[in-house]
């Protein structure tokens, strides 16, 4: 009895030290100490300290810092700044729009295939999840060997055996554009899909049962029963692929690098641009500011239409 | 029509959408393969060679008898596994205490870790690029490592606490009695019950540290130190129409120890993520 051998013998070395030792593990929070220190050092005071850089004029160069408005003042007057926003809000509506529908569309799918026992449906399930662990840096390159402009990229030389005329895939700034959403939804799709999928098991049956007793066609249903129960779960997925999305980097520096030009150059690429490009670090700061205002004001908003509380809790 | 006959049509369009669907996701990847095996000449051949005429191990041969990209490799694996490591000895004590613990901030706490893992890493490092210049800790992989297990402890907390709240408090409740302590308690009855939530929770951070880019990328500068994500970044910088096979295969090689973690655990991992996902 090891245990208790342990525990006599804690016994044994005194009173007090035992008591704080026990008043300690008694505490949630000594156990929550190791996070809260890690996050800290490597989230709270990182954060603090952007909010502190972006009053100063601050440069990974060097040089004597001191402190400033002009990292704002220069944001607002920055020409570039409408055009990169734009970029951004294309790239994440367009991205989370066709995550979210295809997402639920494949849910969907797989839950018909499980009820009608049809074989493959784990297997479909398997296939797109697949596309959720590729690297995002091994995503922009893969999808960069099928955007290819080059005769023999893969895209161009099918269209080639149909006698289609080729599409400039990566370099025409509109089409770059869509060309990285579907990059983005192919990698992204499977997270959607998931939480979608999770959320349709657990619809009660007999609300689709009530719904045939009644007449429901399968549109109806699905209208009527099934978007309103997948309400906080469409609403969730929102707030995280958003953010997600936001935060894209790698994908977008291998695929495009940005261009042609600045066409999808989006705000975390400016920011990495600014800060360690330009080594401008106060105008870095100031754009981190806000993304993380924009990643705040969107997750309250989509938080906001969030049921106050589920019935069933 | 009968219900029954409306029924098979709709089992047959449900297969015909499954079969595109598996397409868009499967072809490129199955793109990459096909590129990864040709040889130079077959590469200019495009789609129409997409199962190459002449497909050759060489492509391969060439990258992994390269010390370098075996380094890379090495380097990947490594930074995931401390990572990993280090994030669940960190999120699992602080797990325990959300499940079993019954204090008044528990929720809002739980909500404000997760709300972490929504700042983007890039914000992070703008600071703390500077800050581990000044300490040293650039260049090497103990600073790297340090930003891994934070990036990921969000997310190891809530799946190691779906975890422990899937284990009866009864037999904790038995060791309590025989005296056992609460950290003896959590040591020697609690951790080895959810081993195979750790199993899954430990293969998850991998592959997501695995995938991990652009914290190795700005820490890390001399080749040695490089992560494979960083390398085939670098590479593709370098390489041109003429080393698309050899880009291809280095991509595949990069990709392919994700995948094949991914399928071996699937269950663990797709029953974690939407254990969370129900709870929302």
């Amino acid at each position: 009895m090891a245990m208790s051998e342990a525990a006599l013998a804690r016994r044994n070395e005194g009173g007090s030290r035992s008591s704080i030792w026990r008043r300690l593990e008694e505490n949630p929070f000594s156990w929550l100490l190791p996070v809260a220190i890690l996050l800290g050092i490597f989230y709270l005071y990182p954060i603090f300290d952007v909010l502190r850089l972006a009053f100063t004029n601050a440069s990974l160069r060097g040089g004597e810092e001191h402190y400033t408005f002009n990292s704002f003042v220069a944001l607002i007057a920055n020409p570039v700044l409408p055009d990169i926003l734009w970029t951004t809000f294309i790239f994440t509506a367009g991205s989370v729009l066709g995550q979210q529908l295809f997402g639920l569309g494949i849910a969907v799918l797989v839950m018909r295939g499980e009820r009608r026992r049809l074989y493959g449906m784990t297997a479909l399930r398997t296939i797109v999840l697949i596309a959720w662990v590729i690297p995002g840096i091994a995503n922009g390159l893969i999808w960069q060997m099928l955007f290819s402009e080059a005769p023999f990229g893969a895209m161009n030389s099918v269209l080639r055996m149909l006698h289609i005329a080729p599409v400039a895939w990566l370099s025409d700034p509109g089409i770059a554009m869509i060309s990285a959403i579907i990059s983005n939804v192919w990698r992204g799709t499977a997270f959607s899909m998931i939480v979608l999928y999770a959320a349709l098991k657990v619809i009660d049956v007999t609300l689709y049962e009530a719904a045939s007793v009644d007449g429901a066609s399968g549109w109806q249903k699905f209208r009527y029963i099934t978007l309103p129960q997948l309400r906080p779960a469409i609403l969730v997925n929102s707030i995280l692929i958003t953010i997600a999305t936001l935060n894209t980097f790698d994908a977008i520096i291998s695929l495009t690098g940005g261009g042609p030009g600045r066409a999808t150059e989006v705000l975390s690429l400016y920011t990495f641009n600014t800060v360690f490009r330009n080594l401008d670090l106060a105008g870095g700061s100031v754009l981190s500011l806000l993304m993380l205002l924009i990643s705040l004001v969107l997750a309250v908003g989509y938080a906001s239409f969030l049921p106050r509380r589920e019935p069933n809790e | 029509m009968s219900s029954e006959t409306r029924e098979k049509l709709g089992d047959i369009a449900t297969y015909i959408i499954a079969i595109v669907i598996a397409a868009f996701f499967l072809i490129p990847l199955l793109w990459l393969l096909s590129l990864s095996l040709r040889t130079r000449q077959e590469v200019y051949l495009g789609a129409s060679r997409f199962i190459p005429k002449h497909p050759t191990i060489a492509n391969f041969e060439q990258i992994l008898s390269d010390p370098a990209f075996i380094n890379y490799l090495w380097n990947g694996l490594k930074l995931s596994a401390l990572g990993g490591i280090g994030c669940l000895i960190v999120a699992a004590p602080a797990a325990y205490a959300f499940s079993r613990f019954h204090f008044s901030s528990r929720n809002s706490l739980m909500m404000s870790i997760l709300a972490f893992q929504m700042v983007s890493p890039l914000v992070i490092l703008v600071p703390l690029y500077r800050y581990m210049a000044t300490l040293g800790l650039l260049d090497g992989h103990f600073g790297v490592t340090m930003i891994y297990i934070a990036v990921s402890v969000p997310m190891a907390v809530w799946l190691l606490k779906s975890s422990i709240d899937g284990i009866p408090k009864s037999l904790e409740e038995a060791a309590q009695i025989d005296g056992c302590s609460r950290f003896g308690i959590f040591r020697r009855i609690t951790l080895p019950l959810i081993g195979p939530g750790i199993a899954s929770a430990f293969i998850l951070i991998m592959i997501l540290n695995w995938s991990q880019f652009l914290i190795p990328f700005l820490l890390l500068s001399s080749d040695s130190k490089l992560p494979i994500s960083v390398a085939i970044f670098a590479f593709a910088g370098t390489s041109n129409a003429s080393s698309t096979q050899v880009l291809a295969a280095a991509c595949l090689v990069a990709v392919v120890p994700a995948i094949v973690a991914f399928l071996l655990l699937q269950r663990m991992i797709v029953g974690a993520l939407t254990a969370g996902a129900v709870k929302g």
